[in-house]
């Protein structure tokens, strides 16, 4: 009583001045606007307020002073409208899909979705997910246009992904927005996820936010894991390939109460025991290897604003390359046959936590991770020991600054360790990277069709001193069918000398380094023009986009100027990287998804004194997909076609490997990789059976010097196109969920 | 053109020829599904339900459309109804309300004709469900 006495003695001077207003709400449900009844209707900072009725109309009493009228309802997005005067409203919200997520989806709205959305983005869903063979992260970028992926060399079975034609190492590589995989994980990490613990990735290119860090350079590459609130009770998926690999995936979501505390558990591991030579060079095709992987994560939501997320995750995994005599108990010496022993040990565990207070306005994040990694490996009479103990953790402060909305603000902090031992040639190389930040980041919003961010942070790093990264992004959209989008920032990275090319150990001359870390420096800029159109009453989209890296300082693999050494040695002189692509997303039929995509690239380092063209990279890349689905989506058919330019292969004086023919000597010539997918559907479970490599191209010769693997001439390095040739497979899924 | 290169050529052309093949395989397949299902005729059954949120529908729709014989369906919980078209012979109106009531819904067998009527007024009118319905999804 007494507060309704308050107030009214509050609110009393003004009631002269007070009129109603008058609206309706509607959701924007599947098939068009359906009113909303009980919509939450306040002006913002203040208790006065009503709610909808039953057809969604509100009427609310309006002082002259109030302007921001606030619209909130559970499983839908938060509208804030700027009222000016007493016309009829009529106020659309948006379903917010992912429920779960709320308080985070409303976190991420400040620090990441609307970086996303400004900043060029490619989401891969759960369906698209589906369309790949995918095992691992690795594989889900093959019928992605963007991403290119190869092997790292004929041996190990590591696998490299590119992104604006640049290694992926210039990409930030991101597990759930937190940067992870990288260190003594780049050169296998891309197949440390598991493809069916992935609900989705978010490929974006260009300089990113600098709220994620200063190093993604190219782009970056953010994998969100299965949440165990969602829906998903229970997950089986078992896969099989022809040449006898076998995998098994699993996760199962614990509601311990209700929505609000859940766990996962998730498990993964695979098998290749046969050894395959199907192209009859004596060495295996892919390594056999075996690796277990188990995972458990913790969410508690109290669905008022807190969250908190949790989780650990162990793997092993062993490998063993080579000559197909190879075993794992021979000691490495000329008299045995030539082999490459990988053993990988690691452990993972992140704490994430966000809080939005009442005022929707104000929310914290703090994001943490660890890894301990450890590494046991040989390459023919070359031992690389090494281990890593690496934490990060950033603070993110978001702020509305205005009651529209229009500006807001993110800063914060973060802090890297990392702590690097590894042993190569018989020297012990140590250092511990220490890297606290401040970051802060504005945007300007001032209608649904134009933002711009502006961002800019400091590094103090304990080895390269500190320094600036400044990022910039806008997006407009224009006369209902066009976006443009452009970016420009700076990027650093730490290169992990040895650890990242320790592949390059499958080759007869050993490396050689000036300095085992050093730092990468680039710009990065950006444009992308998006168009959106409906064709005989289907969406088309037509994308075109131009992305340029300069660096300033770089890492360059050297493979040409010595026929001793590949040098390991900082960048003297220009490289640079472009990247001009074009795509076209539509359906010519009903429920048939066609994709076609051209990229060219020009990518260019000075190698040796001499401007070259980058070795080992194609020059263009061509993409037709096309995926089928019938009514009711009970069957679903895949076809995946990739055109993959020629490039060059690096060759030093005197290079002159035996059974190479003269004219595929420097460089190699184009070609074409098809895929296939046929994926059945029941009720409960899947089918699925698939093709890879259709066409059966398969690079000649990959290990140069097969037949004598100790000796001067052997590498097998030059990698450029597929290892093996056509490979079927077979998978199920079977998966039941809660209701 | 020496020998090697028009083998390389032949190559080139037998692998687009491959993926011209293909891609009309596909392309026929999508145009001749939908000529297929028409070509038997198909029986429809309607009901009205109770679902109220977007979540039911999509356990409805999960479920149904694999119940035998189901060709063609259209779940809405909007106007709270559900069309079922499927295969005569294949399947029965009692088993597909069978179906509907074990997901815990409501299945009372309407005309298509009340059926259109229904939709139709949906549509012009909105989203008739309580307030109290979407309350729940708070909890």
């Amino acid at each position: 009583m007494r507060k309704l006495i308050i107030l009214f003695i509050i609110v009393f001077p003004f009631v002269s001045h007070a009129q109603n207003l008058r609206g309706i709400v509607y959701g924007n449900e599947q098939d068009g606007k359906q009113p909303l009844p009980g919509v939450n209707i306040f002006w913002q900072g203040t208790n006065s307020g009503t709610a909808s009725d039953g057809d969604g109309n509100f009427e609310i009493r309006k002082q002259e002073h109030q302007h921001m009228l606030v619209f909130s309802f559970v499983g839908y997005e938060t509208k804030t409208l700027h009222v000016d005067n007493l016309n009829k409203l009529e106020v659309i919200l948006q379903p917010n899909l992912e429920i779960e997520e709320v308080s985070v989806v409303r976190k991420n709205r400040g620090t990441y979705l609307s970086a996303m959305e400004t900043i060029q983005t490619e989401r891969i869903g759960g369906a698209e997910l589906h369309k790949a063979a995918c095992c691992n992260l690795a594989e889900s970028f093959e019928t992605n246009p963007s991403v290119d992926l190869s092997y790292s060399d004929a041996i190990t079975g590591a696998k490299q992904i590119k992104l604006l034609g640049l290694d992926g190492t210039y990409s930030l590589l991101q597990v759930e927005n937190m940067p992870n995989l990288r260190g003594l994980a780049t050169t296998f990490g891309l197949t440390y996820i598991p493809g069916p613990w992935m609900e989705s990735i978010q490929v974006s290119k260009g300089a990113a936010s600098v709220l994620n860090g200063y190093d993604a350079i190219a782009g970056q590459i953010n994998a969100e894991l299965k949440k165990p609130d969602s829906n998903e009770k229970l997950f089986l998926n078992v896969f099989g390939n022809a040449d006898s690999r076998l995998e098994f995936n699993g996760n199962t979501n614990i509601r311990l109460k209700g929505d609000t505390l859940t766990t996962g558990i998730l498990v993964h591991g695979h098998d290749l025991s046969a050894k395959n030579d199907h192209n009859n060079d004596g060495f295996l095709d892919e390594p056999l290897s075996q690796m277990f992987q188990v995972g458990n994560r913790w969410k508690f939501n109290n669905h008022q604003g807190y969250m908190a997320q949790a989780g650990i995750n162990l793997l092993w995994e062993d490998r063993l390359g080579g000559q197909v005599d190879a075993s794992r108990n021979m000691t490495p010496s000329v008299d045995n046959p030539y082999g490459v022993s990988i053993k990988n040990n690691r452990f993972d565990a992140f704490f994430k936590t966000g809080y939005v207070f009442p005022n929707g306005r104000t929310a914290v994040a703090w994001l943490s991770n660890f890894s301990q990694h450890e590494t046991d490996s040989y390459y023919g009479l070359t031992d690389y020991v090494a281990d890593e103990t690496r934490f990060y953790g950033s603070a993110v402060l978001t702020r509305d600054l205005d009651i529209s909305g229009w500006h807001t603000l993110n800063s914060g902090f973060s802090f890297i360790f990392d702590d690097f031992d590894e042993m190569l040639y018989g020297s012990d190389i140590r250092r511990i990277e220490k890297v606290p930040g401040i970051f802060t980041e504005y945007t300007y919003k001032p209608n649904a069709n134009f933002t711009l961010m502006a961002g800019l942070r400091a590094d103090f790093h304990n080895i390269f001193g500190n320094f600036v990264t400044p990022r910039m992004h806008f997006r407009y959209h224009f006369a209902n069918h066009f976006t443009l989008r452009g970016s420009a920032g700076k990027g650093y990275r730490t290169a992990n000398v040895i650890s990242e090319n320790i592949y390059m150990l499958a080759n007869s001359r050993p490396l050689s380094w000036k300095r085992d870390v050093m730092q990468e420096e680039a710009w990065n800029y950006g444009i992308a023009f998006v168009q959106n159109y409906m064709l005989l009453g289907r969406d088309l989209t037509l994308n075109a986009e131009y992305f340029r890296t300069d660096f300033q300082s770089q890492l360059i693999v050297d493979r040409e100027t010595s026929s001793e050494y590949i040098l390991l040695s900082p960048l003297d002189g220009k490289s640079y990287a472009t990247s001009l692509q074009f795509d076209l997303r539509w359906q010519p039929v009903e429920r048939l998804d066609m994709l076609l995509a051209y990229r060219i690239n020009d990518i260019k380092q000075t190698i040796g004194g001499e401007l070259k063209e980058k070795p080992l990279t194609n020059k263009y890349k061509g993409l037709i997909n096309l995926n089928y689905t019938t009514n009711l989506k009970k069957w679903m058919f895949d076809y995946t076609v990739q055109f993959n330019g020629g490039g060059r292969i690096p060759r030093y004086p005197g290079d002159m490997p035996l059974g190479q023919s003269d004219n595929n000597f420097t460089s190699f010539e184009p070609y074409t990789i098809m895929n296939a997918q046929i994926t059945k559907y029941f009720r409960y479970w899947s089918i699925y059976v698939g093709v890879e490599n259709l066409a059966n191209f398969k690079q000649e010769n990959p290990i140069e010097g097969a037949d004598n693997p100790f000796g001067p001439q052997f590498s097998a390095t030059n990698v450029w196109g597929p290892v093996m040739g056509r490979k079927i497979y077979l998978g199920l899924r079977f998966n039941l969920n809660y209701e | 053109m020496n020998n090697k290169s028009i083998k390389e050529f032949k190559l080139k052309l037998n692998i687009m020829r491959k993926i011209v093949v293909s891609m009309l395989a596909i392309i026929m397949l999508a145009l001749i599904n939908p000529v297929l299902a028409q070509k038997k005729e198909n029986k429809v059954v309607c009901f009205k339900s109770d679902m109220d949120c977007a979540n039911c529908e999509k356990t409805v729709g999960e479920y149904l459309k694999f119940e035998k014989g189901v060709k063609d369906l259209k779940v809405d919980h909007a106007s709270n109804t559900i069309r079922v078209e499927y295969k005569d012979g294949k399947n029965t109106d009692e088993k597909l309300a069978k179906a509907i009531e074990k997901k815990g819904y409501k299945a009372e067998k309407i005309t298509p004709e009340q059926y259109k009527v229904i939709v139709e007024k949906t549509k012009a009118e909105g989203h008739h469900h309580e307030v109290e319905v979407h309350r729940e999804r708070k909890d």
